[in-house]
């Protein structure tokens, strides 16, 4: 078999100089193919192929998986407890590290210079929610908190201390909310719903459960009061030892202090409006009793 | 809408009061006389229309290309560092992924069989396979077996080595 050496197509040119490739001249590479060893097929008409001596093993008439020998078994003489009770039943929160969102920043996914809200990270492609697996949300999570050094205004639905304190001390705002599922469903595709003609739903407030959290300064809860929120910026300052740098002498302090009313989903646009987008419109309601219930 | 809003619990009251409704009449009539009180045209329920607002709706909708990178010199705080402006003189080029990131990938199969690929090289593998093997050998020590692929121009690597790729790959300036 002659083939031409050229530097970079070896296997092209062996393939262009050899006769076709068919079932009848492929044969696989010796010691590929390791015979397999057949029980029972042995000297003098094979032995006891694998099973032991007499008894339920050899008969394979073996009791079920945790049976004891009639003693009463470990998995019935421990009582039960709710440790997993309800679990598929618990709000999750998809993590977002800080380590990722620099990424997304770096790579212009992200824009900094607008405040950063769910759909702005759905669609920058740098979190996955999925509402309908029980998902309430995005948590910041506090990997890289030490590269991290973006001041932006974001919103997340939870958030751990120390993320917090990576972000307020690079000079951003963060703000924790609620998003009840129909609203997060919304909020992560606002395209199809805009498609649907609905009118935009108020945001529901939290449950009993999740108040006492977004009522908290120290969670930066969007229901806290807002002194506290700045008392708790200069105790997490104090605590993890830095300064906080003053963000209202900051150029984009009007970007930093926006933030979303309690019964909206977008900025801009209020609870009530219809969109239209094959006509570019925004059409609202005209009528007292739709906005008076819309404005409570 | 963008304005900051207090909500004390007080607040969150007050405006749970709203929907606990008075007793009104019965539901039967009040249904009755919705019915039989409207008036054919509509009266004040015409919707108002705006387009100014719709600068927000074009903010919402998703991007379908991937952005390109903000230009920067040298590498970013998270470790991506862009590509040189001059493809670097070399027989082989190693282009960049859709999202701007080195084409090294790892793979584990079996729990244990542990693999790292190159993928989306351009020119002479071969080349590029001699210099990957000798920079494997300054950096750890031993030559771990290799395998090239000319058909998807790919090179497959034994053990993780995604790491010590990636940098020398961005060190040369790919």
């Amino acid at each position: 078999m002659s083939f031409p050496k050229k530097p970079a197509s070896k296997a092209l040119g062996i393939l262009q100089n050899l006769p076709r490739i068919s079932l009848a001249n492929l044969r696989p590479e010796p010691g590929a193919k390791k015979a397999e060893t057949r029980r029972g097929r042995g000297q003098h008409g094979g032995n006891r192929s694998g099973r032991g001596h007499k008894g339920e093993r050899q008969r394979g008439t073996r009791p079920r998986l945790g049976f004891v020998g009639g003693q009463t078994p470990f998995y019935l003489a421990i009582p039960k407890y709710g440790y997993n009770e309800g679990h598929s039943r618990r709000p999750q929160y998809q993590p977002l590290s800080l380590r990722r969102l620099q990424y997304l920043i770096d790579l212009g996914r992200v824009d900094p210079t607008h405040p950063v809200d769910l759909t702005q990270l759905v669609n920058a492609r740098g979190v996955t929610v999925q509402p309908l697996k029980r998902d309430y949300g995005v948590q910041l999570v506090d990997e890289g908190a030490d590269i991290f050094s973006a001041k932006i205004n974001i919103e997340v639905q939870r958030a751990s201390e120390g993320a917090v304190a990576a972000i307020e001390r690079n000079g951003g705002v963060i703000t924790t909310s609620y998003y009840d599922p129909i609203s997060l469903g919304i909020l992560i595709k606002p395209v199809p719903f805009f498609l649907r003609g609905q009118p935009i739903p108020k945001r529901m407030l939290p449950g009993e459960d999740m108040v006492r959290y977004y009522t908290d300064a120290e969670s930066r809860g969007y229901l806290a009061d807002p002194e506290k929120i700045q008392q708790a910026r200069l105790a997490l300052a104090l605590k993890y030892g830095y300064t906080l740098p003053d963000i209202s002498k900051d150029e984009l302090y009007h970007m930093l202090s926006m933030r979303k009313d309690v019964r909206q989903i977008f900025f801009g646009l209020a609870p009530g409006w219809v969109v239209s987008m094959p006509e570019k419109k925004i059409l609202k309601p005209t009528d007292e009793k739709l906005l008076k219930y819309y404005r409570s | 809408m963008a304005a900051l809003r207090t909500a004390h619990p007080a607040v969150l009251r007050g405006a749970l009061r709203l929907y606990i409704r008075a007793p009104g009449p019965p539901a039967s009539a009040v249904g009755l006389r919705c019915v039989s009180d409207a008036a054919p045209q509509d009266q004040t329920g015409v919707p108002s229309e705006s387009t100014e607002e719709y600068k927000f709706v074009e903010r919402l909708v998703p991007p379908s290309r991937v952005p390109a990178p903000p230009p920067r010199a040298g590498p970013s705080p998270s470790g991506w560092t862009p590509p040189a402006d001059a493809p670097p003189p070399l027989a082989y080029t190693v282009r960049r992924s859709r999202m701007h990131n080195i084409p090294v990938y790892t793979d584990t199969t079996h729990g244990s069989r542990r693999t790292t690929l190159v993928r989306k090289v351009e020119g002479d593998i071969w080349a590029l396979e001699r210099d990957v093997k000798q920079h494997l050998k300054e950096v750890m020590g031993t030559e771990p077996p290799t395998q090239v692929n000319e058909v998807t121009m790919t090179l497959k690597v034994k053990g993780h080595v995604d790491s010590e790729l990636k940098e020398w790959l961005v060190s040369k300036g790919f």
